[in-house]
């Protein structure tokens, strides 16, 4: 083995010995294979050196090299990249191909290792940076939606910075969000959520995705079954989705700038009426005189936003070492006034090569920095936007906007002016003045990665990173604020914790080919250790303080527990190995395994657990001859368990000191024979090509199971056995069962005009199959919200919606009141089934139209089927301020099929009607709407300057007019089904006085030096 | 190499699965049993907590047991007008206060105060145990008592529960008595110090109370019980020095955040009625004046105005400007659970029935009230007790016009006490002044008022029970509190079989056992 190693040295030295000094001059032209043209603008540079040129219009180029430089390397936008040993010629003409026609595309796996997408045994999708970024979603998790099947994306309400939840082939547990793993270059990277609002308010305090300077994505590679994830152990349960970042190429120095500016409005506000008021002073709009009141108040309310993304990325680098540095700052204003967001970001990525090139070491340093200021907030309380909806027509609103506050003499100070003390409403300039909000993230993720090339088949590499971050939230309420969440003399609430992560791993690569078989080994292990939530925390609600308006811990009054915070130690272990057979390229075979070791399950005897996975691929169109026109076919087949460590806080239960100076006596039982959450993936599908590339399908079915869930009992006081008042034990059974087809086209692909298109359709089904062993009576609430259940029960499925309906006879003739004449409920003791939240299948339609320097992009995504429902529509209803209430009494009357004893009802009046239906705990089957929505997603628009041309000092330079979300194709329900109060398992689709959804449009100027 | 491999794996395997597990588990901001140990802290540092869970919130107390009971109502429309308060159940959820934050924890603490032969502690729990359940009851009726914890418990039907509740009071009461020196209570003790005889007098006190409670239904136990508790050398509750109040651990009284943070409690139209109409001098204690001065116009000289119970209610501001409570209970530290005043009227009732020691009934009514305004600073109690016209007045709703609301008031009680009076009379005496004393502790009145019809309270004026929860008749009202939905869905066969025990179904119009629906006498 050394002496090999001593011999190749040998070699090498006394090669670059022989080649030394001398230089001598190259030429040649370059041209494209497809149609023989030449190709004016290709880079030629000599590899690992910054000596290089371009092409002229005629395709040709001249370069001068040094004796000892053996590599020239032609490069050009679209092509593939292509490496010429130089050898002793002097003239060197080269055809490039287009890229997209590549079928041996290199993805990247789990731990970061690249795998041939032909070999792979279980689907995954890959979208480039550039794609991704091609329209500036300001939260970029949000670009991904349609463009990979089997991912479902919801962002919350709150505007830049805010959550995103993810989800990756369904719900697969009723105590988890089932949010993939995100991994950045092969690491697990934190993304903890933050608080997230309820019907009660609050504010989504952001996830850890938001931190990432999306300038810095190379690409974005998603593993969606856990078979792709067996290698991260419990935490890839859910699928992964790996964040490629950019690192320094050899060659030329290049500077890029990218500037994005877009604006934000929104797309419409709830229908209202501006023509009835209110009688006698009421804080309801049910005059049934017509008038004409005052409207664009509502509209004024809201700004136009904006978001500045600008960027600066310096790539450099040598056959030694690259180097990559960006810097990324991001201004958002919302539409809410006062609502903003700062963020800067800082990259250094560092790769260098020592000991011959045996060892590459790379560091990479990523640091973010978010400010946040006055977040979006959802639910009744404390939102501008229930005072703004809600507000008496027959009222001056102008004045409130701008008297929100008056001289208190009494106190000597400023206090809210507001007509109403009632608990959901303030005024909304109150709010967005007097209640500022401030969050910030400081973050640092520092990682450092050797690989070592021990010998020509053996590869060792040894990563270890550290990922720490501080977050605070505060909000100063003055006073004077709603008293129902406010003290007298104003509240303080105060967070300020840090998250952080060490990791760890080493992993053997062996790589060799004996004859027809190859075969790929892998053996590693982990260590992963994680501090979440630990700080500080104080809100003194409302215990008033004991000065107006000074808010920090001095002026809290001793009732005010002022609380250390801590969301969870755990430390994890894995040992892991693969291998992977392949017999003459076109038949493989993966085998994984791994063992985890997880500290949540301490003390319980289960906290070692394995788990394998096993695959098959063939490559069918190499195996057999098959017609012509199929130029690929692939077949796979996989199968994979992951077990799951239950979450933190389980085994040992302890006892918490209380606000009276007391001990609050724990009363859960511990999970001492917890078991870890079990899920089996089953996962078929094929890959076929045709017509050379230009027409491909991929086809994934799959069945999860997931069983052992660590489900949570609340013990009523029947069944406190050893007093114990709740309890956790493993049981439940959710299966996932999906379709994922993608479609790839390139329908046109002319010398001037290109058109790709690429379909995503997927289709989940999910169904909880057993919640409580025995007793299918018993159901879990993932959330409530006043006539809203998130409710499962067994041979339901998650996203459940249940509510109250209108009490019906048998001839489904609504009931009425026999004295007031209202529409009786069904009983709250019986909440009754009214659709699920989640869409029936999806899809994505992605297209890119190239002409000549011009390309054109847009993407429409489809959601079809499924519920949702909007309590705004029920208080807007119950407070007589929708569009149709107005209607109804313009009609005087609301069409009804009812009966009243015995008499059948055809018309109700209006009042009676809503303010019956609607309200808080109303009739919510009238506020439950069709989810679907058809919507188009993004739009570019670029152009690519022809920099020669024009004679500019600049590598490349384009232009693009960009749009999100920019129209409804088609759409039912009165607000964006995508758009949710929550990101949390709980409030999905249900809009709860939520910020109306946006549209952004702008531009987008990239230039590289 | 391969020694390479086996090396690596081998460090690993060895420092594996052993390293900081178990610790990692541990909120290190939680208190363990083991630190606790420290200056004995691991029995008493959980009482404070157990005694504040005895009362209940707005949701279990405020909209439940203080609504029915006519002490304060709602201005506010909860859940569309439809609610609790109009009989229609929307909030249920005293059982799991009383079963998760007073019964689970006191039985844990009373297994290790017995492990650790802390007797007095063990006694203690025992009757904290009793002085939440003692209520809970009053609003379900049966309830898990006797075999709570066990893995078959069962409810007790309310003749095994008060049974039980008398057999446990002996055996504490003995514990205090042998007890009596035990200076380890003081510290965690925030009502009586630590002072043991003056616990022994809250049991005796809570004896008498119970036995009041079940005297119609089971006389002759309730008059060995009661005579027993007035019999007992440690003696009652009867100086207002012994009053038990608990405090509220720096926490604001609850019907204070409702009332005067949320806006949702005002003085109740039965609170009008009774106070302004007997000239009470108490109400300036209780309540402050309605802020705007149209509201009273009925009676300027009482400068108060109470809504409706089980009100017709558009918006919430119509009724804000209503009377709301003194504005000193914003501040106090503490509140009654049983007052010499409650203890006297017990006597006074006792002494109508015949129970030995029970003394006379007047004398004892009248020393109730005066307790009673003594308790609450208030002056005047001679000539209050010596009016014989004022009587409760009727009401009107000056917000809504007509008869919306409105009310004639049942009652004609005038306070002087009249020896020529029936028995029956002299108990509508004794209840009303009892149920005026009782303010801000609505538990008994509410079982009082079930018990004995009185005080005669207005009924609701909008009714909205229906076949959901048990149809209230609308000269009726209210009976119950139905059985917690937890209860209903996981213990379906042990609400059956105390539903049997019952004298109805699982309905708010079924009477308790001891609300016999017979005469008083």
């Amino acid at each position: 083995m050394k002496k090999r190693l001593f011999l190749i040295l040998i070699v090498l030295c006394t090669a670059i010995a022989s080649v030394w000094a001398q230089q001598r001059s190259i030429s040649g032209t370059v041209k494209s294979k497809e149609d023989g043209l030449e190709m004016p603008g290709v880079s030629v540079y000599v590899k690992g050196t910054q000596n290089g040129t371009i092409t002229d219009a005629e395709g040709k180029y001249q370069i001068r090299i040094a004796g000892n430089e053996k590599t020239l390397v032609f490069s050009f936008i679209g092509m593939a990249t292509k490496e010429i040993e130089i050898g002793s010629a002097t003239i060197i003409n080269v055809e490039l191909e287009p890229e997209n026609l590549k079928v041996d595309e290199v993805v990247v796996t789990a731990l970061g290792i690249q795998r041939d997408k032909k070999t792979l045994t279980y689907s995954s999708q890959q979208v480039s940076g550039e794609e991704m970024m091609k329209a500036r979603d300001i939260n970029f998790m949000g670009s991904l939606s349609g463009k990979t099947a089997g991912l479902e994306i919801r962002k919350s309400t709150s505007g830049a910075g805010g959550s995103t939840r993810t989800v990756l082939r369904g719900s697969k547990s009723v105590n988890s969000v089932s949010d993939p793993l995100y991994v950045i270059d092969g690491i697990p990277m934190v993304n903890n959520k933050g608080g997230q609002s309820g019907m009660w308010g609050g504010t989504d305090e952001g996830d850890g995705l938001s931190q990432i300077n999306p300038d810095d994505i190379e690409s974005i590679s998603v593993l969606k079954g856990a078979t792709a994830a067996v290698l991260y152990g419990s935490a890839g349960a859910n699928g992964v989705i790996i964040i490629n970042t950019k690192k320094g190429k050899e060659g030329k120095t290049s500077v890029t700038f990218n500037s994005a500016n877009t604006f934000e409005n929104i797309i419409s506000t709830p229908n209202l009426q501006f023509s009835y008021g209110s009688v006698g002073g009421a804080a309801e709009s049910w005059s049934t005189t017509k008038g004409d009141y005052a409207s664009d108040y509502v509209k004024d309310f809201f700004e136009t936003g904006y978001n500045l993304e600008n960027s600066i990325a310096v790539s450099s680098g040598n056959n030694k070492q690259t180097t990559y540095f960006s810097y990324g700052n991001t201004s958002s204003g919302g539409v809410i006034p006062n609502n903003s967001y700062q963020k800067h970001n800082i990259t250094f990525k560092q790769s260098a090569k020592l000991l011959n090139d045996k060892i590459t070491l790379t560091s990479n340093v990523m640091l973010a920095s978010e400010t946040t200021h006055n977040r979006n907030t959802g639910g009744y309380y404390l939102n501008p936007l229930t005072g703004l909806y809600l507000f008496p027509r027959d009222r001056d609103f102008a004045d409130y906007k701008t008297n929100y506050q008056y001289f208190d003499t009494d106190r000597n100070m400023y206090l809210q002016n507001w007509f109403t003390s009632a608990d959901n409403q303030s005024n909304p300039y109150w709010l967005i003045n007097k209640q500022p909000k401030e969050d910030l993230t400081k973050r640092v993720i520092a990682s450092l990665n050797l690989e070592y090339q021990i010998a020509a088949h053996l590869k060792f590499q040894a990563r270890g990173s550290y990922d720490y971050a501080i977050k605070s939230y505060e909000q100063k309420f003055y006073a004077g604020g709603n008293t129902v969440n406010i003290s007298t003399n104003g509240r303080w609430a105060y967070k300020k914790y840090t998250d952080k992560q060490a990791y760890t791993d080493g992993i053997f690569t062996y790589d060799n080919r004996f004859g027809k078989i190859s075969l790929t080994a892998v053996a590693g292990a982990s260590y992963q250790e994680s501090v979440f939530g630990d700080g500080v925390s104080v809100d003194n609600g409302t215990n008033a303080l004991l000065y107006p308006n000074e808010f920090y811990f001095q002026n809290l009054p001793s009732n005010v527990q002022v609380q250390s915070i801590y969301g969870g130690k755990i430390i994890k272990e894995g040992l892991f190995g693969s291998v992977q057979l392949g017999y003459k390229d076109m038949l493989f075979l993966d085998l994984s395994g791994r063992n985890d070791w997880s500290s949540t399950l301490a003390l319980t005897g289960n906290e070692s657990y394995f788990y394998p996975s096993f695959g098959v691929s063939g490559i069918v169109s190499q195996m057999v001859q098959l017609p012509e026109f199929i130029s690929f076919a692939k077949l796979r087949a996989s199968n994979s368990t992951v077990n799951n460590e239950v979450p933190w806080g389980l085994i040992q239960v302890n006892n918490t000191i209380n606000s009276s100076g007391g001990v609050d006596r724990n009363t859960r039982a511990p999970f001492t024979d917890a078991k870890p959450e079990k899920l089996v993936t089953w996962e078929t599908g094929a890959d076929v090509r045709f017509l050379n590339g230009r027409l491909g399908v991929d086809f994934t079915y799959y069945h999860i199971t997931s069983t052992n869930q660590a489900l949570s009992k609340t013990l009523s006081g029947g069944e406190q056995d050893d007093y114990y008042t709740s309890a956790y034990f493993n049981a439940g059974k959710i299966t996932n069962d999906g379709v994922e087809i993608v479609v790839t086209a390139n329908p046109v692909d002319a010398k001037n005009f290109k058109w790709n298109t690429n379909l995503n359709f997927s289709k989940n089904t999910n169904k909880v199959v057993e919640l409580y062993p025995g007793d299918n009576s018993k159901y879990i609430d993932l959330g409530s919200s006043e006539g809203y259940y998130a409710r499962v029960y067994s041979g339901g499925a998650i996203g459940d919606m249940y509510g109250i309906k209108f009490r019906r006879n048998e001839t489904g003739q609504i009931i009425l009141d026999e004295t007031s004449g209202k529409p009786l409920k069904t009983s709250s003791d019986d909440l009754q089934y009214l659709g699920n939240l989640e869409p029936n299948f999806s899809l994505g339609w992605n297209n890119n139209f190239d002409y000549k320097r011009f390309s054109l992009g847009f993407l429409v995504n489809a959601k079809i089927g499924g519920k949702c429902f909007s309590q705004t529509e029920s208080m807007l209803d119950g407070y007589g301020v929708s569009k149709r209430t107005a209607d109804a009494r313009d009609k005087g009357y609301v069409s009804i099929n009812a009966i009243k004893g015995t008499t059948a009802v055809t018309q109700i009046d209006p009042q009676t009607y809503y303010s019956a239906v609607g309200g808080r705990n109303g009739i919510a089957e009238a506020y439950v709407y069709d989810r679907t929505n058809i919507r188009l997603s993004q739009v570019s628009l670029s152009y690519n300057f022809d920099v020669k041309e024009l004679g500019l000092p600049i590598q490349n330079a384009s232009f693009s007019l960009i749009g999100n979300n920019l129209l409804f194709l088609y759409k039912k329900a009165p607000f964006d089904p995508e758009l949710s109060m929550s990101t949390d398992l709980n409030s999905q689709s249900l809009d709860n006085f939520n910020v109306p959804a946006t549209r952004t449009y702008g531009f987008n100027l990239k230039i590289t030096f | 190499m391969k020694k390479i491999l086996y090396l690596f794996f081998a460090a690993f395997l060895m420092n594996s699965c052993t390293n900081g597990f178990e610790e990692a588990n541990v909120n290190p901001y939680e208190i363990s049993d083991e630190s606790l140990t420290q200056d004995f802290n691991h029995i008493g540092s959980f009482y404070p907590s157990l005694l504040s869970n005895i009362f209940g919130h707005q949701i279990e107390e405020n909209l439940v047991a203080e609504s029915y009971c006519d002490y304060m109502a709602p201005p506010s429309p909860f859940a569309g007008g439809v609610n609790n308060t109009t009989y229609y159940i929307t909030w249920n959820t005293y059982w799991d206060r009383i079963y998760n934050n007073l019964m689970a924890p006191a039985s844990q603490v009373i297994d290790i105060a017995e492990e650790g032969g802390y007797d007095v502690f063990v006694a203690w729990a025992k009757l904290i145990r009793i002085l939440g359940m003692s209520r809970l009851t009053t609003y379900h009726g049966p309830v898990i008592y006797t075999t709570y914890g066990q893995t078959n418990s069962s409810y007790d039907s309310e003749e095994t529960l008060y049974n039980a509740f008398f057999a446990d009071l002996d055996e504490i009461q003995a514990v205090f008595a042998a007890n009596e020196d035990y200076a380890g209570m003081k510290k965690f003790d925030a009502s009586y110090s630590g002072d043991i005889t003056n616990w022994e007098k809250l049991v005796n006190s809570m004896r008498l109370k119970l036995a009041i409670r079940i005297s119609k239904v089971a006389p002759a136990l309730a008059k060995a019980q009661g005579e027993k508790a007035i019999a007992d050398p440690a003696g009652l509750i009867v100086s207002n020095d012994d009053n038990f109040n608990i405090s509220l651990y720096g926490s604001d009284l609850y019907l204070s955040i409702i009332c005067f943070q949320w806006n949702d409690t005002r003085m109740s139209a039965g609170m009008e009625s009774f106070l302004v109409g007997l000239k009470d001098p108490r109400i300036s204690k209780y309540f402050q004046p309605a802020t705007n001065a149209s509201l009273y116009a009925d009676h300027p000289a009482y400068p108060y105005k109470g809504i409706r119970n089980g009100a017709y209610l558009v918006a919430k501001d119509d009724h804000t400007a209503f009377s709301m409570i003194n504005s000193s209970f914003e501040s106090i530290t503490e509140r009654p659970y049983m007052t010499a005043s409650e203890v006297y009227f017990d006597l006074a009732e006792a002494a109508l029935r015949g129970w030995e020691g029970a003394g006379d009934a007047q004398t004892n009514y009248e020393a109730g009230v005066r307790a009673s305004f003594a308790q609450w600073g208030a002056s005047g109690v001679d000539a209050y007790l010596a009016d014989d016209t004022s009587k409760p007045i009727d009401y009107n709703d000056p917000v809504y016009s007509g008869t919306i609301n409105d009310f004639t008031s049942r009652s004609t009680v005038t306070v002087k006490w009249n020896d020529a009076d029936s028995n029956e009379l002299k108990l509508e005496k004794i209840i009303t002044q009892k149920w005026i004393a009782g303010f801000t502790n609505p538990n008994e009145p509410w079982a009082d008022f079930r018990r004995t019809g009185y005080p005669k309270l207005p009924t609701v004026y909008k009714n909205d029970s229906n076949s959901d929860w048990g149809i209230i008749p609308a000269n009726e009202w209210i009976k119950r509190m139905p059985f917690v939905n937890s209860e209903r869905t996981s213990n379906p066969a042990g609400v059956a079989a105390a539903v049997a025990t019952m004298k109805g179904g699982d309905l708010i119009s079924t009477r308790l056992w001891w609300d016999t629906g017979n005469s008083n006498f």
